[in-house]
């Protein structure tokens, strides 16, 4: 079969699937629906790696391919049709996409079980697949734009999913509109660039971007912010960070799978892709490595003081994905990628670890009720350390490498982003600390009554199940999470998932191993063949070894200082607190930016609602327009009403007056 | 020259006729047939149409008033043929909700249903002057006597606002067009064909005033912002699935008027205007929006997010961009707009079942949990309502804020502040319904089959045109290309 | 005989006819005044018909007697239902179209 079948097959899978779970949802039992959504997503997968031999087995030049389905909205010189792109970028998302999919699908099929909404949550998971990949595979801003937007409504329905918790609905509209704001943002700076080429299609808005713009534009840097506010929205970055943690609201699948694998890490994917763009705009650019910089400041400062257990690994995904836009704006266009796909791998193993512990807590994710489960859970144990390990940088696990390569091109670039490189070491320093902050509370220290009862064999399961945001006791109708969710030490398929993904993130890394293996590199070459950049950025083998050990350093410095303040002297924390008062409030209250947001738009929107409906359709619509109107009639109406006496023979003599006259008057004038 | 567009538009009325005569059991039958009939024509003309044609098609073209050079002349083309099929199509959508549900007086009811589709496509076929007029003010008729005798508590104050308001519109409209014909043609012969005003335009002060008061008559029609006086009385009192063709396809006539009569005949007066009717716009979008996130009654919700959606509609058509893009989004969206709020209204008749009677969302909530099916069927609706890309809706919209990014930047920039709110306000109204606690007075159920008969093959075409929105663009775009170049030219 | 005297009675009972339609307020005074009226009518109707020498005028005489029966048999008919329902009989009592 050739590229272009098992593009479509890639997107046809999980689309089927989730129509097939829709239509059959009462037809077959829930276990079904869960073997049926991942067994598509398997087959997608299937088709990813078939597509990925025959991609390799092209010449270099032929590895751009597009495959067109149909006139979607062609008209009026808008050429928006189906169509989607296999190049080595999207080649490397798909693997990744379907690959993580599935291994979380199948983690879901126990984790999930005994759910009330099994084979809803099934549909959407499945529905979210095809819209991820439908981003991914689009090839042009439209196609791009509307799996953008379906994402946004899989993450929405997705949050959403327990819709019966009032924080889970909050959470779920709060990450709609942000991402909306997001399209909006797309679609504007789409218009920018559209003017300029006069097309949609990606490849021919690459050719046509150089002579239709000059360098630094005014069109052309417009149109790439807006295209950045979309891919903020959509990657939580500052300012439009907001919903990531609440998101948190979801199952945590869902976390692992839309909120820190793969939906999330789109922004990178559009600056890599939009990357002919944003070389020729390089003030847009900096900007976004600027941004992606303090993105990644400010949510390790958060997550250092965070006690909810996955806020602290969603301000950490926040993190790393300010990582990899600072990279893939400032042209380190494969270290970015190369980060984005062992991120995928460590943060999904760390969340469904994570899954494992509040599924032992019954739901509760508070890290100061957790602690002592290191010995009952030894496999969560075990894959939240790798995940860790991963994650702080610790050498030789693939985060090490991906994440230090974009520091050490940082340094390459030898101007300002050099500050921004400096930066990434101090906010390296605070993933090792946070990271293990977490991992030594949720299972050192004194065994909570949740893990006591776990180690004698049974799982804790409170009387009445309560929301820990709002302290409503939960409806069993819809679900929540809560006792019924499962283990990773009982369930086989989460070890399988689990297991995968530790393998994956500790060997992760050799694909692209600094001066020894750069084969990641050399197979995103075909995409990135006319960026000006991608050959010239370069460290050189000295800044790669120092930047190599400078990074180890601080990783094992940071885990130090992690276990010195959370084990050995457990009462500095508090001290610390203390003394930093200032910095903690701003910490544990998230820099304002909520408070910002809800005073700068909300409320100034509900506030002119409830004028328009109570002043002013009343007193202008009403009043003004209504009562001019109805006031001149009435007066009118006054000044004829006395003719109206109502006596029959007033009418009467009415009639023949103007009978005798009308006669008179033709009699006259005869 | 054929019979067909004279039987499209008269037979609903004459089946309705035909009801009244016989007994009561079979008379839903026939409001049916006489619905259905016209959507297997508008059907059949939509795969029969040829789109890469310029100008009318089907014509009827006969001699009606001769002194006053009125003619009966009907036609189809890129401009009103999916309108046409709109039409077609919620008339029997609804007709097919009310003859499972009569209503007291359903014969009656039938008589009213059957003039109104018959004024409507009317509306949408006339293509002379004095024809439209006639059938625009005509369908205030049945939609007076369908909200004074069916409608809610406040009916007849309800239903006098209205036609005050939209007789004042007319009025004007209807000494406008008089004045059009008799000022084209000074010494000849008097004529109110599209076609031929369109050959001898008016001087560009006397199109100004003439085009002002076309267009207050379709402003108030549609409504827009501050014309909209009369809509929360109506939309509160008349019946659900009335409203639904209502605010489906009447606006839509005010819509498609701009594009057929506005533009083409007075285009200078259109170019002179355009920003005032953009500032309309722009308004109708923010107030519509921020007033649709304030109610709590769905009626108002829906109404107030159409004066948005409107908003965007009447954007589009004075976005006057060269390549007529604007336009064209208007058109697309016009159909879409008709297409999903149908829909949402008899949604709301659902869900007031479910909550005793209540369409207040501060009563509702949790209605999801027992009714999966109409809940995805929401959902869908509620999507392509806040016009999420990938529902045809978005391709509207896109086109919509294209043109108009185009002719307008920082109208364009405003004007996509409206896109965030569609989506908060949609959002509002489906969680505060759907989810949450369940209200005191809510049973949850799912929908019976008398409800997805007719529900599903709607949310079927909207998932149909969301995958291939192409079909109505094609038709249009000749259509609105020559409108549009009238004034762009 | 001149065709003027036929034209000046018929113009006099006409307006007898019309002043008590307009200035009595029983019904049937004012139905028998209409009756004047419509007799004046007849009159000038027979004197024109003679003066001309065609029957027409004669033949639109008889059908207005028919009429004019008909009304009063209406006329009657309202006039007693008044008075069963035991409702005023006066016109000026009838004024709902007062302004």
């Amino acid at each position: 079969m050739s590229l272009e079948t098992y593009g479509w097959l890639v997107l046809a899978f999980p689309l089927a699937g989730t129509i097939l779970i829709a239509l059959t949802w009462r037809l077959l039992p829930a276990r079904a629906h869960g073997v049926i959504g991942t067994l598509a997503i398997a087959l997608s997968f299937a088709a990813s790696v078939l597509a990925f031999f025959e991609l390799e087995s092209r010449g270099e030049e032929e590895r751009q391919v597009v495959a067109h389905g149909w006139d979607y909205a062609v008209a009026n010189g808008v050429d928006a049709t189906v169509s989607i792109l296999i190049d080595p970028l999207s080649m490397l998302m798909m693997l990744v996409v379907s690959g993580v999919s599935m291994l979380i699908h199948l983690y879901s099929v126990a984790y999930m079980g005994g759910d009330r909404g099994y084979t809803r949550f099934f549909a959407y998971l499945n529905f979210f697949v095809f819209s991820m990949l439908l981003l991914v595979l689009a090839a042009n801003f439209f196609l791009l734009i509307v799996g953008w937007a379906f994402v946004g409504a899989a993450s929405y329905l997705l949050i959403s999913f327990w819709y019966r918790r009032r924080t889970a609905t909050q959470a779920g509209i709060k990450a709609f509109v942000i991402n909306v704001v997001g399209d909006v943002g797309l679609v504007l700076g789409t218009y920018f660039i559209f003017t300029g080429t006069g097309t949609l299609d990606f490849l021919a808005t690459f050719e046509e971007v150089g002579s239709a713009f000059s360098r630094n534009d005014g069109d052309l840097v417009a149109g790439c912010l807006l295209l950045l506010v979309g891919a903020f929205a959509k990657s939580a970055q500052v300012p439009l960070h907001t919903w990531l943690p609440d998101a948190m609201e979801g199952p945590t699948p869902v976390s692992a799978l839309i909120h820190a694998a793969t939906m999330v890490t789109a922004g990178v994917y559009l600056i890599a892709r939009m990357h002919p763009l944003f070389e020729l705009a390089p003030a847009a650019a900096d900007v976004g490595a600027i941004l992606g910089c303090a993105t990644m400041i400010i949510a390790a400062t958060i997550g250092l003081v965070v006690t909810d257990l996955k806020r602290v690994i969603a301000y950490s995904t926040m993190s790393q994905i300010g990582y990899m836009v600072m990279a893939v704006s400032s042209a380190a266009y494969a270290a970015g990628m190369f980060h984005l796909m062992t991120h995928a791998f460590f943060k999904a193993l760390l969340f469904m670890a994570a899954g494992s512990v509040i599924a032992a807590m019954a739901g509760t994710q508070d890290l100061d009720r957790m602690g002592g489960f290191r010995k009952v859970m030894p496999f969560t144990y075990a894959s939240m350390v790798i995940g860790g390990l991963v994650l702080s940088g610790v050498p030789p696990f693939a985060g090490f490498f991906s994440k230090d390569e974009i520091i050490a091109l940082m340094f390459a670039h030898e101007d300002w982003h050099v500050v921004l490189g400096v930066l990434g070491y101090v906010g390296s320093l605070m993933t090792a600390i946070y990271t293990f902050r977490m991992i030594f509370r949720a299972f050192w220290g004194d065994p909570v009554p949740e893990a006591r009862e776990l180690e004698h064999g049974h799982l804790y399961h409170p009387e009445h199940p309560t929301n820990p945001a709002t302290g409503e006791i939960e409806d069993t109708d819809v679900g929540f999470p809560g006792p019924e969710h499962h283990i990773a030490e009982r369930e086989g398929p989460m070890k399988i998932a689990m297991g995968a993904l530790a393998v994956l993130a500790i060997v992760g890394g050799v694909v692209q191993i600094p001066k020894v293996n750069e084969s990641l590199h050399h197979f995103l070459e075909p995409t990135f063949a006319d960026s000006r950049l991608y050959e010239e950025l370069e460290a050189s083998t000295t800044l790669t070894w120092i930047g190599l050990i400078v990074g180890a350093t601080i990783a094992l410095l940071g885990i130090a200082i992690a276990y010195g303040l959370w084990v050995r002297q457990p009462d500095r924390p508090r001290m610390l607190q203390q003394r930093f008062a200032f910095l903690h409030r701003v910490f544990v209250n998230k820099w304002y930016f909520d408070e910002a947001i809800e005073l700068l738009v909300v409320r100034p929107m509900a506030w002119l609602g409830r004028f328009a409906s109570s002043t002013f359709e009343r007193a202008v619509v009403d009043g003004a327009l209504v009562g001019t109107t109805s006031g001149l009639v009435r007066l009118g109406s006054a000044a004829v009403r006395r003719m109206q006496t109502g006596y029959l023979r007033y009418y009467a003599a009415l009639l023949l007056m103007g009978i005798t006259s009308l006669g008179a008057y033709f009699l006259i004038s005869a | 020259m054929t019979i067909h567009l004279s039987i499209l538009v008269f037979w609903p009325l004459l089946l309705a006729v035909l009801g009244g005569l016989v007994p009561r059991g079979v008379a839903p039958l026939f409001a049916v047939v006489g619905s259905l009939v016209p959507l297997g024509y508008a059907v059949i003309m939509l795969i029969d149409f040829d789109t890469a044609a310029r100008g009318l098609q089907y014509v009827t073209d006969d001699a009606w008033i001769d002194e006053l050079g009125i003619r009966y002349t009907l036609g189809v083309d890129g401009l009103n043929l999916w309108l046409v099929a709109l039409t077609a199509l919620l008339f029997a959508a609804s007709a097919m909700w009310v003859a499972l549900r009569p209503p007291v007086r359903a014969k009656l009811f039938a008589i009213h249903f059957g003039i109104a589709e018959t004024a409507v496509l009317g509306a949408f076929l006339a293509q002379d002057l004095a024809l439209f007029v006639l059938f625009f003010d005509l369908m205030l008729v049945p939609f007076y006597f369908l909200l004074g005798q069916w409608g809610g508590p406040e009916r007849i104050a309800a239903a006098v606002k209205m036609v005050v308001y939209t007789l004042v519109g007319s009025l004007l409209m209807l000494a406008a067009a008089v004045a059009t014909a008799v000022l084209s043609s000074p010494a000849g012969e008097l004529t109110f064909s599209l076609a031929e005003l369109q050959q001898n335009l008016l001087g560009e002060n006397t199109q100004k005033l003439l085009f002002a008061a076309f267009a207050l008559a379709f402003l108030i029609k549609m409504p827009s912002f501050p014309f909209h006086g009369w809509m929360p009385d109506a939309y509160r009192n008349m019946p659900l699935p009335v409203l639904a063709v209502f605010s489906g396809v009447v606006s839509k006539v005010a819509a498609y008027g701009f594009l057929r009569i506005a533009l083409p005949l007075f285009p200078e007066a259109a170019a002179d205007w355009q920003l005032i009717l953009l500032i309309i716009a722009l308004l109708s979008i923010v107030y519509g929006s921020v007033q649709a996130y304030t109610q709590t009654n769905l009626r108002l919700i829906l109404g107030y997010s159409s004066i948005a959606q409107l908003g965007f509609i009447t954007l589009g058509i004075f976005a006057l961009d060269p390549e007529g893009r604007g336009a064209q989004g208007a058109l697309l969206q016009a159909v879409n707009h008709g297409l999903v709020v149908a829909p949402l209204f008899l949604i709301v008749v659902l869900l007031a079942t479910r909550t005793a009677g209540s369409v207040d969302i501060r009563d509702m909530g949790g209605i999801a949990t027992r009714a999966p099916v109409l809940a995805t069927l929401f959902m869908i609706v509620t999507l392509a309502t806040l016009a999420m890309p990938g529902s045809a809706n978005f391709v509207g919209e896109f086109f919509i804020l294209l043109g108009v990014f185009q002719s307008k930047l920082a109208v364009a920039i405003i004007a996509s502040t409206g896109v965030v709110l569609a989506s908060v306000y949609a959002l509002r109204m489906y969680i505060r319904a759907m989810h949450n606690r369940p209200g005191p007075t809510v049973t949850s159920f799912d929908l019976g089959m008398r409800d997805a008969i007719v529900l599903v093959p709607l949310v079927l075409v909207i998932l149909a045109f969301a995958v291939y929105p192409q079909l109505a663009l094609e038709a249009g775009e000749p259509a609105v290309q020559a409108a549009t170049d009238a004034v762009t030219r | 005989m001149d065709l003027t005297w036929y034209l000046v009675v018929s113009a006099l009972i006409f307006c007898i006819g019309a002043g008590g339609v307009l200035v009595r307020r029983n019904p049937l005074v004012i139905l028998l005044c209409i009756e004047l009226m419509l007799n004046a009518a007849n009159l000038a109707l027979v004197g024109f018909s003679r003066a001309h020498g065609n029957m027409d005028g004669q033949i639109f005489a008889l059908i207005v007697m028919v009429v004019a029966a008909c009304e009063v048999a209406i006329g009657l008919g309202l006039i007693v239902a008044l008075f069963r329902r035991r409702l005023p009989i006066d016109v000026d009592e009838l004024r709902e179209l007062q302004g």
